[in-house]
Parts: C-alpha cells; structure tokens; sequence
C-alpha cells in the first residue's frame, strides 16, 4: 500500500470515529464540525465557479437560501420527505443558477461581481419581502429532522455522518467534472475566453455550466442546514456571507478541492478559537485577504503550477504589448 | 407629490453622481472597480464628524480637511493594496479591494462603534415652502457644492495640462508611460481626487440624514456604480448624468410602485443596462482586443 | 524575498491568534468557584449598541449582587457572547452555551428571531433563556425554557390602539420595519384600530438600517394622516421624525418601548418633541426601583439606560433571585421563574404566565423640551 492510501484511509477511520470523541467532550465541537461540512460543501461548489471557471462571482449565498427556503418549503407545506427534499432543493437551486447566470455571462470579471452581487441582493430583499411565502423576517421554524426507517434524527451524530456523506458525495462528483474534459474546458476559458473559442471550447456554455453546478451544490448544503437547525431566516444569505464563503475559496486556494475544505475549516473554526480577540475578527480578515492576495494569491493549499502565472504572465485585455 | 419627489430624486442623485465619480475615474485609468470607494465615502464622512466635533472646525473647514484626510488614505489604499497587483490576474485585485472593504468597516466599527452618530450642525434644517413643495437648506447645498465640484473637475480634466495627462493615461497605460508621463503619479492623483469626492458627499449625508455610520458604504457604493455604469462608466458628464438619472428613477419607483423592493428596482436597472448597453449612456465602447 | 516577508506575516498573525486564544482560554476555568450566568447579545454588527445596552443591564445587576457579598459568597460572572444579531451565530453561541455546564442559565438574545432559532437548542439542553427584548408572538410557544421580560408586541400594538382612539385620533398611518417586529406591531396595531373605528390611512414599511424616508413621507403626506405610528427602533424613528419635519408633515408621532432611549433624543433633536410612547421602563416616575437603577446606571456607565439595558437588568436579577432562593443548578431556576409573581424591578412588577409571557402594565410618556416625560 503506497503511502497516499495510508494516509488516505488513516483519515476516513479518524473522521469515522470522531463523534464519539467530541460528543464526549463538547456539543459545540459537534456543531463547528458539522459546520465546517455544510461550508465545505459551499466552498467547493464556488471554486468550480471562481476557481476553475475564473468567474468573478459574489452573490453566492443566494443559492444557499434558495435550497434552504425550498427544501424547507416542501417539507413544511408538501410534508415531502428530507431525502426527497434534499435533491429536490439541489435542484431547483442549481436551476436559478442556470437561470440568474444566463443573461449575464458574457460580462466580464468586475462587472459580473458586481452583478452578481446584485443577484444576491435581489434574492435576499425576496426572501424578506415576500411574506406570504417565506414569512419574510420572521423565518421559518419547525423544519422537520431527516428519518431513516423511521428513526427521526435527534442528536448531532447522526447529522455528522450524515454530512460527513455529503461532503464525501460532493467531492467525489466535483472532483470528477473537474478532472474531466469539462474542466479543462473550464480552465481554458479562465485562462481566455477568445482563444478558447478559437479552439472550438464554447465559452458560455461552460461557465453556466460552472454556476449551475455550483448552485446545485450550495443547494444541497443549503437544504441539508434548513433541516439541522430546523429554523431558515434570511439573515443566513446576506452579502457578508457571501464574501465569507469567497473567502474560504481564496484562502484555502482556488481550483483545488482539497484547498476549499481547508479554507472552510479556518474560517468556520477560527471565529471560535479566536472568540477572545473577536472584536479584531473582521479586521484581521480584510488584513488577511489583502495580504493573501499581494503574498499569496493561489491560497494555502492552491494549485502549485499556478503559482508561477500569477506574477508577471499578465498581458490584460486592451494592454498594448 | 410629483414635484416634491422629483425633488427627493434629484437630491439623491446628486449625491450618487459625486460618489459615482470617484468609480468612473478609477475604472478608467485603471480598468477596475475599487469596491473599497464606498467605505471610502464612509470614512470622509467620518473624518468630517471628527473634525467638526473632536476639533470644533466650522463647516467648510471640515469640507476641506475631510476631503484632503480622504485623499491621503485613497492614495495609500492604492499604493499598498492594489499597485503590487497590477501585473496580476483581473481576479486579484478585485478580491483584495473587498479585503479592503472589510477592513475598513471592521476600523470604523472599532473607532467610533455601530451605532449612528448624529451630525454637530444646525445647518440645513431650514426650510423654504414654494407652493405645495418644500426644498431644504441642506439640499440647496448640496445642489449647488456638487455641481460646481463636477464642473471644477470637467473643466480640469479637460482644460489643464494634468487633466489632459489624467486622461491620456486612462486611454492607454503604457503609451501614456512612453510619452514621459509618469504613470504612477497620475494614477495617484486619480484615487486622490476620487476619494476627496466622496468624502464631500459623505458630509453632506451626514448632514442630509444626520446619521454617519459604518456600514453606510455598502448600499452607497453600490447604488454609486450603478450610476457610473449606467452613464457611462470611464466618462465623467456620465457619472454626473447617471447619478441624477438613477436618484430620480429610484425615487419615482419607490413613491410609485413600493418602497421596499427599491433595491431590487436599481439593481435591475444595473443589469439591463450591462446587458443592452455596457458602455452605458455616454460611453465609448470597448473594444475588445484579441 | 517578498514571499518569505509574507509567508512569514501571515504564520506571525495565525499564531498570534493562536496563542491569544488559548492564553484567553486558560481564563474560562472559573469553574464552580463562580455562578456563571450566559449572555448572548449582539455585541457587534448592526445592533452592536443594543447589545452594548444588554451588557451594561446585566453586568450591573451582577455588580450590585457581588457588592452585596455575591450568593453565598460565591461571585457572579456574566459570560458574554456576540450573536451579530444573526440567528446563525445565535445557534453557534446557543450550542456553546449550552453544551458548557457551568452556565446556569442564559440572558439573551435580542432579535426575537435569535430568539426563535435558538429555543429549540436551549430546550433541548434544559437550560433557561431569557430574552429581555424578544417580543415576537410566536416566542410564547418556543419552549419551557424559553421566558421574556418583555410583552409581546400584541399586547404593546394593543394598549397603543386603545390610546390613539383616546387621543381621539380617526386617522393614522403606520411606517414599520420589516422584520418580525415590526410586522406584529402593524398586524396587531390594524386590528384593535378597526375596534376603535380608526381608519388606518397608510402603512409603508422600511428594511432595518435605511435612512431615507422622504418617499415614505411624501406619499404618506397626501393621506393627512393625524398621527404615525412608527414601528420599529429609534435610530429609523429619530430619522423619520427628522425628514418628516423637513417635508413640513404636521402629524403626530406614536410608538411603543422600542422607541425609549437617549439616542432618540439626540439623533432627533428638535423633531422628535410632542412623540408620545409608551413604556414600561420610565425614572423619574413613581416607579423607585426605575429611578434607582437609573441613578445606579449613569453612576456606572456615565450615561442613561435606554428600555432594553433596563430590561436586561430584570432579566439578569430574576435569574439571580432563583438562583439565591432555590440554589445554583439549572432545573431549579426553571422551576423558580415558573411561578414567579409580583417581582419588583425597574420595569414594574412582573409576574410570568403559563408560557413564560410577563404580564405587566405601561406608562404612558411623551418628550418635550428635549427629555421623556410622563405624559399627563
């Protein structure tokens, strides 16, 4: 056995076993874990769009709140169940991000942020405003816990294992769109657009590819909190949350699955082990990113061919040369 | 009611305009949106609280010290966040321009808290009725100071031999270098005067709303680019027209169709627009070299 | 050369927080030689000053307990954490709480919808909650161990409706928050105006945190409303009344507790004199335990407590007063504030109902020449 499969698998049995551990000592451990796996889950799906696909995306944690409000929407009204729910939710998010995407995915870089921002913001004031669906400000409570053979989930165990196996799903699947022709075609797009096509790669085609399954899986995380915190308000899906999770990429590092697990897990378990200097929390991560982005702009666990194109390759569009 | 809100619009708008000038010479020059400009506005209106309060400066004082305290940190935004990026993927400094959004909420929540602070001065709270509208003080100034610091900055950038290097350097970076120009400098300027903008217009809210708090960057910097893209993003008569064109519309929609989802409308304006017409009202458009 | 620099202050920062927190971790073991009491508020972001009004209640109540010799002679600690005003990190700092025995009960959080999403943790972990400002209806059936100090909207929109038509007001416009707060008010407030054959002539609603309200008014101002109601917090109220004045708006202006706080007074200024609210926190009146925890909080802090510091305070002391009666331990002070009745505080005397809802009544006040008076 080569040592990749060793540590490989040292991990799966730790990760296995861990509840017993931390239920033991703390809940609140629990609770970060579980955490660090919805954002996980997040944070991959985004790198497929900023990462691989090189777009400039801000407004994420709208299709966060889509698959939380649908898969909560469906469970409370149509009395559907969780495991029905979830894919469901998976897809009607993916669906707006396909369907958001589309008008605008011939801008470029700044505007599409600042779009996308937009689209962000338009869903979040829905959410709020359109009290007779959502219920607007005052949320949605009483969201039914996932059953299995007619065990209801009570504790944080089984949402561990249970998100422990969308983390491992959402890796899996992610891992092989991007290892695949499809995200070659990815990179070459990031890379340029223009040369791309002139190789036969249809730019648009996948960049909504790009945002439509990055959606699709923030749907699921989303659907998956609706129904552990059996509450969804719209104060989860605002712009901060957004650059949270943007964050988490570019820490972590871009285009590199590996990199957004990292990159949730600093910024899920920091706030909570740095409690004690949280005054100084924001500060220090506007210091952070600056400095990532002048020292360090592929992240701690980036793409390492990467880190020599980002210094000095950089012939911008409309440079004389 | 028309009247009075077209005069509630107009107010608005010319306080976009002056911020949204600040993003039009930025983006021109550089070709990137600073997400920072907002928060910049913020901390003009800031300094103008402290100096008015902390060192009892009179108004126009603070216009003064306020524009050129927002100037320096402009500057220093640019010289420490964004020139090691310039040779850098796009992505790049659009990410640390929102690290630096962050961090200038987060020392703004520190220094002075989250709470608003009310503006220290009686001026503006007059009012003068003509007929079924009333105008305020506050709004006359702001009418008039944005006004001439649009066209101060027109007849500048259009009639001196710095504006004239202001604009060369906008059209082309390296050929502007090539005719001795010195680049770095210009580009400096561009940030410095962009911010004095905003700070100016960050006292005024001050004053209009008499409320200065950290987080008033967010939707003021958003609404400001919206403007600029929507006159015409690089052209500065754009950011004037689109400024005064999106308070009116944002207004009549509000006063019109309903209050809350006006955020939806201005960004819906934002979209249509970048999908019909990039280059916005006035301008130029882009061409794409391969 | 500029990598090592930067690899080298990126590892400086993470270790620095690093050892910050676990140097500020050693402190934390207080353990049993302390009563540890939670308070989860929000301590920054956009309400980062009613949370600061929150701290200073509580802590005071602690203050004056550990002057006194504490409960029996251990010290009382109050162990604060942020919530952002999110209900997301609410449930992060609900399971912290929780989940750490030697907190016995919780003082918090101030949105109701914290509140809300926080209850079934709280439950769950048979610890009580007590929210010194949440007063959404739907907090009445959150748990067993969810209580509040303060009464429901409906109630407060009620009695409101009640002295608008004693105002003699036929006329009224509403211009409430949106978010669960003010949209109760504005439910319950149409409601009982309807009973009183008040018309209610318009009602436009507002995102917490705007400052522009002229088309609002305007609008507003073609129905000649008699009166506003505004529902919501201070900081909008304060700019409403001051645009409003500007657009030479003759109307009224009315509102319930949320709207008590000095801020009001100073954000507002002249516009804001002749607003009548109604409140249950009110020194200067005949309530002596109001005017004692006022003397006691400007001593303290070098300024005047707004409503929620004064509910905070209550809160903190009902738990208090359980634990000195029925001892230290969690289960006891659910069962203590079960059948309290006739607490004396500076909110007036509060008894809880079956569901943990306080029944208390209100003052009627009014501001003129710039303070809070009882109005006569």
């Amino acid at each position: 056995m080569n040592k990749k499969a060793a540590v490989g698998s040292a991990i799966a049995i730790l990760l296995l076993i861990l509840p017993l551990f931390l239920s033991q000592i703390n809940d609140l451990w629990m609770h970060v874990v579980i955490m660090i796996g919805v954002f996980s889950i997040l944070s991959m799906g985004l790198n497929v769009i900023i990462g691989y696909a090189g777009q400039f995306a801000l407004g994420h944690a709208a299709f966060y709140g889509i698959g939380a409000y649908a898969a909560a929407l469906l469970m409370l009204h149509l009395d559907i169940s969780f495991w029905l729910a979830l894919p469901a939710a998976a897809m009607i998010a993916g669906l707006f991000g396909f369907l958001l995407a589309t008008p605008v995915i011939r801008l470029r870089g700044d505007y599409l942020g600042i779009v996308t921002l937009g689209f962000g913001e338009i869903v979040r004031l829905i959410f709020v405003n359109w009290v007779d669906v959502t219920r607007g400000p005052m949320g949605l409570p009483g969201v039914p816990a996932p059953s299995l053979f007619g065990y209801t989930f009570t504790g944080k165990t089984e949402f561990y294992y249970l998100i422990l196996v969308l983390v491992v799903i959402t890796y899996l699947v992610v891992n092989r769109i991007v290892h695949s022709g499809i995200g070659l075609s990815m990179l070459a797009t990031r890379e340029d657009e223009t040369l791309a096509a002139s190789i036969g790669i249809r730019p648009n085609k996948f960049k909504l590819l790009a945002f439509t399954v990055g959606a699709f899986f923030a749907g699921i995380a989303g659907a998956f909190w609706a129904s552990y915190i059996s509450y969804v308000s719209p104060d989860a899906f605002k712009y901060l949350d957004s650059v949270n999770i943007l964050a988490m990429v570019i820490l972590g590092g871009s285009a590199s699955l590996p990199g957004s697990i990292l990159g949730a897990a600093i910024l899920v378990a920091g706030p909570e082990l740095l409690r004690y200097v949280n005054e100084y929390r924001m500060l220090l991560l506007g210091l952070a990113i600056v400095l990532m982005m002048i020292f360090k702009p592929a992240g701690f666990w980036g793409e390492k061919h990467r880190k020599i194109n980002f210094y000095g390759s950089g012939a911008r569009k409309g440079d004389v040369k | 009611m028309l009247l009075q809100q077209l005069i509630n619009g107009l107010s608005i708008g010319m306080i976009y305009a002056l911020i949204a000038l600040g993003y039009t010479m930025v983006y021109g020059i550089l070709k990137i949106v600073n997400f920072a400009h907002g928060d910049i506005y913020m901390m003009g209106s800031f300094f103008g609280l402290f100096f008015m309060k902390e060192l009892h400066m009179p108004l126009y004082l603070a216009f003064i010290f306020s524009a050129v305290s927002a100037a320096i940190l402009g500057m220093i935004i640019e010289r420490t966040a964004y020139r090691p990026l310039r040779k850098a993927d796009r992505i790049v400094p659009l990410i640390s321009a929102l690290g630096v959004s962050t961090f200038l909420i987060s020392l703004a929540q520190l220094l002075w808290g989250t709470e608003m602070h009310p503006f220290p001065t009686a001026f503006g709270s007059k009012t003068y009725a003509v007929g079924s509208v009333t105008f305020s003080e506050i709004q006359i100034l702001i009418f008039i100071l944005s006004f001439v610091l649009m066209f101060g900055l027109h007849l500048f950038v259009t009639r001196t031999k710095v504006g004239t290097a202001l604009r060369a350097t906008s059209m082309n970076l390296t050929n502007a270098a090539l005719m001795g120009i010195n680049t770095n400098r210009m580009i400096s300027l561009t940030f410095g005067l962009g911010s004095a903008l905003a700070a100016v217009a960050g006292i005024l809210v001050g004053i209009y709303y008499n409320a200065v708090y950290p987080n008033m960057g967010y939707m003021a910097g958003i609404n400001a680019f919206t403007a600029a893209v929507l006159g015409g993003i690089g052209s500065i008569p754009g950011a004037m027209l689109g400024g005064v064109l999106l308070g009116l519309v944002e207004t009549l929609a509000g006063a019109y169709i309903s209050t809350q989802y006006k955020g939806v409308i201005s960004f819906s304006i934002l979209i249509i627009v970048l999908l019909i017409r990039p280059s916005g009202i006035l301008g130029k458009k882009d061409i794409n070299k391969v | 050369m500029k990598r090592t620099i930067g690899s080298i202050a990126l590892s400086a920062l993470l270790a620095g927080a690093v050892a910050g927190c676990a140097a500020g971790g050693g402190g934390t073991q207080g353990g049993s030689e302390s009563i540890r009491i939670g308070l989860a508020a929000p301590i920054s972001g956009t309400q980062a000053q009613y949370g600061e009004s929150f701290k200073n209640g509580a802590q005071l109540a602690a203050a004056q307990i550990n002057e006194a010799g504490g409960i029996e002679g251990k010290n009382v600690e109050i162990i604060i954490h942020d919530d952002k005003g999110d209900s997301n990190e609410a449930v992060n700092v609900a399971n912290k709480l929780a989940s750490d025995r030697s907190i016995l009960a919780v003082v918090g959080h101030f949105n109701s919808s914290a509140t809300l999403a926080t209850a079934p943790v709280y439950n769950k972990n048979k610890i009580v909650q007590i929210s010194p400002s949440s007063s959404a209806p739907a907090v009445t059936d959150a748990g067993e161990y969810t209580f509040r100090v303060i009464t429901t909207d409906a109630f407060q929109a009620d009695y409101l409706a009640d002295w608008s038509a004693e105002l003699g007001y036929k006329k009224v416009a509403l211009i409430y928050e949106q978010s669960d707060f003010g949209l109760g008010l504005l439910d319950v407030y149409q409601e009982s105006a309807k009973k009183h054959n008040i018309e209610i002539v318009g009602a436009e609603a507002y995102n917490p945190g705007d400052k522009e309200f002229s088309i609002i008014l305007t609008k507003l101002k073609e129905q000649q409303p008699e009166a506003i109601f505004i529902g919501g917090f201070y900081n909008e109220a304060a700019l409403i009344a001051q645009q409003a004045e500007r657009l030479n708006l003759k109307a009224d202006f009315i509102g319930v507790d949320s709207l008590y706080s000095e801020a009001l007074l100073s954000l507002g200024g002249e516009s804001v004199n002749g607003l009548k609210l109604i409140g249950f926190f009110y020194p200067g009146g005949d309530n002596e335990k109001a005017t004692a925890f006022a003397e006691e909080y400007q001593a303290a802090y070098n300024s005047k407590p707004d409503t929620y510091a004064a509910y905070a305070y209550v809160a903190t002391a009902v738990v208090l007063e359980a634990i000195k009666e029925k001892g230290a331990d969690r289960e006891s002070i659910k069962t203590y504030l079960e059948t309290l009745e006739g607490f004396e505080g500076p909110t007036g005397v509060i008894s809880f109902d079956e569901n943990g809802d306080v029944l208390t009544v209100p003052s009627r006040l009014t501001i003129q020449d710039g303070e809070f008076q009882l109005y006569q």
